[in-house]
């Protein structure tokens, strides 16, 4: 095989399977993090460290929080399963959704559609539109779908799902979103998980193909990888795989038993963890059979985070409360987990703070010594990012989505505004708009932007006030004693700084990022689908 | 049964190597504490240098120029050693966060203290190594670090340094700071001393001569062993080339029996002695005045022919007159004590290592006495 086909986009790949060799190497990976976290709390909690003791409370509430969420997802590994290939039964029927709203790109549809119409296991695909536009029909019948007029619904993408199942009679519903082009394979890869009979959904890996227009879809691509492998295929060896993100197969009576799919900003996650709730089993197959789009531009990508994090939000607050009780343990904790992740907007936001809450009022959290907390920190460190790059082994495309995942954090970072927006409009219930996640790169600097230029200018206000007042003011007392502190608190301070550049960098460079329409590019023919196991 | 054999294993094995690893980590991290601490701590010390050099080279010093007539002193020994002035010096507990209340405490004595004083103890953590953070910013202030160093020994992790289980350590422990067993300890410390490269006061083992306060007391040792103990480290420092180190021996002049813990004359720079009247705050206390304190012993004191400190000098308030007792001592010292060359004030505003309550020494807040101790020093 050669390099250039080993990051072919356009070719069916799974991830490889679990040995019993890798489950004795991760074990031994898991032991030995869970003894150097021990370590590491033997040495945080001691009373000698605490100077201001709320905020040491404080401090140890975020690093800890960080630690029982790595905990959790070393746990979650464990079971890390890829699931037997099962043949699909003949004569299923089968539907395919995919829905189009105003706005949205004539020409991606053709794509779709025409991809849709490859796909080999015999079903039929309905076109759930609102655009009030005939060439929509127009492509719908060209590609053999068939056209449902659905204008006015509540929930956008949702709302058309649940009328639409009222109208249809197929018993398996697969729903696609409409920027992702499948494969050939697509059916014949997931409809034989159904052969049991309390499998609700089967969901497969997301994978994209835009990643090379912009450091902003690099880094939103990468953010996803280790979720879409690993992540997912631990979750199902606890019998918790969620239905997230795009190109579920659900059971039709699945769906009727839960009232139709969830509606909200996170609506496959709602419809997810009421299956769960209901009793429905799900499968994760770790399977390129699909490929679609990821933000192109900073804007855009905030957008799609600000609506995720928002509607997580709903979930951790509405729906696994009153679900709670019917849920599995691991299940439990997976909600729990994820639907908690966007905290880490208020997280970042207070490791941000500490530093100039320093500069600005003198308080100090913790009174460590930095080395120590180097030499008791370190070994943590490296065995999560062993752990890190050992479970990339199950990537579902590793030759292409392995690494460090640096723009990954990049982003993460730098969209700490928007995952605190997102937190504080969840705090108070308060709604925003929905905001379908952009298909085709939009134009100018973001003014998700501005919090992250108005970060890097506080900072160098504060550098520039502290050297001044260590030039004029601050005691000839203090000073010498302060200098490790004052300069350590920096260095600290500009981490956060040097990624949120980073952010800002993406930013930049989406102002002059081509429009481009890239399923133009795609050509359906080439898509290799061989080492199939029909 | 087959299939539960084979999980325990899998567990066992799995478990068996994490702990491998850990101990690897914790044996690296072990063997290598020496090498990365010092990486860290070098750190630190060279980022308080380059802000030195680059920043705070352009700030006009205030405090060191006052001083600049100590120069001539805290920079050539054999004036420390024949002193021909009395100096003044302070030891402040509050010393780890801020100077400030010292240079405080000199605007209202109108006078500038060239030591200052802090107190270090024995043992393994990084807080017990040579305090260089604080000597260096004693001497870029103007002064000269005056260090009282305390031989616990029960501060060592006797297992990594190689020593022998011993359950109480400090039991004839300063035999085994003869025998070379805390060499590892005494060699790092004089290293970090001959790196700072200015003059240090060490007074090391104080009031050795006292059964009832510290651990290398005649109640675990013996006077020939604190002198054995006093010219090994001595010694020691002289074969590593360490040259500035000014050593102050410091009995309990109330226990009478000191004489025969003198370790020798050439082994000896200075001698000091506590001046604490400590009023009726306790049952064993009463209000002693200086002379009764001091003055009593100085002809002993002085029979060593040394320069001659105080090395805690201070009063509580519990009664008597405070202010009285600072005029009356400091007014008596020039003609009485000629041999007394420096005076270190003892400014603990939270002493709690005497009794159950905390204890205020310092001046900072009691402006009758810090007015006596100005009028008494200005007429010297």
């Amino acid at each position: 095989m050669s390099k250039k086909n080993d990051k072919d986009f356009w070719k069916y790949r799974e991830a490889r399977k679990v040995t019993k060799t890798d489950r004795f190497i991760y074990l031994v990976l898991v032991i030995a993090g869970f003894l150097s976290i021990l370590r590491f709390g033997d040495w945080w909690f001691r009373a000698e460290h605490v100077e201001s003791l709320p905020f040491f409370i404080l401090l140890s509430l975020l690093i800890w929080y960080g630690i029982i969420r790595m905990i959790l997802i070393w746990i979650n590994y464990l079971r890390i399963k890829k699931p037997e290939f099962v043949a699909a039964e003949k004569g299923l029927k089968v539907a395919i959704f995919t829905t189009s709203s105003p706005g949205e790109p004539l020409s991606m549809f053709d794509k779709t559609l025409k991809a849709c119409a490859n796909i080999t296991y015999p079903h039929t695909t309905y076109l759930l539109d609102d655009t009030q536009k005939p060439e929509f029909k127009k492509v719908a019948e060209k590609h053999g779908a068939v056209w449902l007029e659905l204008v006015g619904l509540p929930g956008a993408k949702a709302g058309k799902v649940n009328a639409a199942l009222k109208m249809v009679e197929e018993d398996f519903i697969l729903i696609m979103d409409p920027d992702h082009i499948p494969f050939p394979n697509f059916l014949d890869k997931v409809l034989g998980y159904f052969r049991d009979k309390k499998v609700g959904f089967v969901q497969v890996a997301q994978t994209y193909y835009n990643q090379y227009r912009s450091f902003t879809a690099k880094g939103a691509a990468e953010q996803t990888y280790t979720f879409y492998g690993p992540t997912l295929m631990g979750l199902a060896g606890y019998d918790s795989a969620v239905a997230i993100g795009a190109n579920c197969t659900f059971r039709k009576e699945a769906l009727e038993s839960i009232g139709g799919h969830g509606i909200g900003l996170a609506e496959d996650l709602i419809t997810s963890i009421r299956l769960h709730a209901k009793g429905w089993k799900s499968v994760f197959t770790p399977i390129v059979v699909s490929r679609g789009l990821v933000p192109e531009d900073f804007g855009s990508f905030c957008k799609q985070q600000l609506k995720w994090s928002r509607g997580l939000f709903e979930v951790l607050f509405t729906e696994v409360p009153q679900l709670f009780k019917n849920l599995s343990g691991w299940q439990r904790i997976s909600y729990l987990a994820i639907s908690s992740y966007y905290f880490v907007g208020l997280t970042t936001f207070l490791y941000i703070a500490i530093p100039f809450l320093y500069f600005w009022t003198g308080i100090i959290p913790a009174n460590m010594n930095f080395g120590e907390f180097i030499i008791n920190g370190a070994p943590i460190i490296v065995i999560a990012v062993s752990i890190y790059l050992f479970v990339q082994k199950w990537l579902s495309h590793p030759q292409a989505e392995r690494g460090f995942h640096w723009r990954g954090m990049i982003l993460k970072t730098a969209t700490w505004p928007v995952f605190l927006l997102g937190n504080l409009l969840g705090f108070v219930n308060a709604e925003i708009p929905y905001i379908p996640t952009a298909k085709k790169a939009v134009s100018g600097l973001s003014p998700y932007s501005r919090p992250l230029i108005l970060h890097v200018v506080l900072f160098i206000g504060t550098l520039a006030y502290v050297i001044y007042s260590r030039l004029s003011t601050v005691s000839e007392g203090l000073l010498a004693l302060t200098s490790e502190q004052v300069w350590g608190m920096f260095a600290f301070a500009f981490v956060s700084v040097f990624l949120v550049i980073g952010g800002i960098f993406a930013a930049l460079e989406s102002r002059n990022l081509p429009e481009d329409e890239p399923w133009r590019k795609v050509d359906l023919d080439k898509i290799k689908t061989e080492n199939d196991h029909q | 049964m087959k299939k539960s054999a084979y999980r325990i294993g899998f567990t066992l094995g799995a478990l068996f190597l994490g702990v491998l690893i850990i101990v690897a980590f914790t044996f690296l991290g072990k063997k290598s504490s020496g090498p990365l601490e010092d990486f860290f701590t070098k750190m630190g010390s060279t980022i308080v240098d380059i802000e030195n050099d680059y920043l705070l080279s352009q700030r006009e010093p205030v405090r060191s120029k006052e001083l600049e007539w100590f120069n001539k002193y805290r920079n050539n020994k054999e004036s420390f050693l024949q002193p021909d002035t009395v100096f003044l010096g302070i030891f402040d507990n509050n010393y780890q966060k801020s100077f400030e209340n010292i240079l405080s405490l000199e605007n209202s004595l109108l006078t500038n203290l060239s030591f200052i004083q802090i107190y270090t103890a024995w043992g393994d953590q990084s807080g017990q190594r040579f305090p260089e953070k604080y000597a260096k910013t004693i001497f870029k202030l103007g002064s000269t670090p005056f260090i009282t160093w305390e031989p616990w020994l029960n501060d060592f992790d006797r297992e990594e340094h190689g020593l022998s289980p011993k359950e109480d350590p400090n039991k004839n422990g300063l035999q085994d700071i003869v025998n070379g067993d805390y060499d590892f300890y005494i060699d790092e410390w004089a290293s970090d001393l001959k790196d700072f490269n200015q003059l240090v006061f060490i007074r090391f083992g104080h009031e050795m001569n006292d059964p009832y306060r510290y651990p290398w007391g005649p109640q675990n040792n013996k006077p020939e062993d604190f002198i054995a103990a006093w010219q090994y480290i001595v010694n020691r420092f002289g074969e590593l080339g360490v040259n500035n180190a000014v050593w102050v021996w410091s009995p309990h002049p109330a226990y009478y029996l000191y004489g025969e813990y003198y370790p020798g004359d050439e082994y000896v720079d200075w001698v000091g002695v506590g001046a604490l009247n400590y009023g009726n705050v306790a049952l064993w206390s009463q209000w002693w005045s200086f002379e009764e304190i001091f003055g009593n012993y100085y002809n002993w004191l002085a029979s060593f022919n040394k320069p001659l400190a105080i090395t805690e000098f201070g009063s509580l308030s519990v009664g008597g007159q405070r202010e009285e007792w600072y005029t009356e001592a400091l007014d008596s010292i020039p003609e009485k004590y000629p041999l007394l060359k420096a005076i270190l004030f003892f400014n603990n505003d939270k002493d709690n290592t005497t009794l159950s309550k905390t204890l205020d020494w310092s001046l900072n807040t009691d402006s009758l006495s810090s007015k006596a101790v100005k009028k008494s020093l200005n007429s010297w």
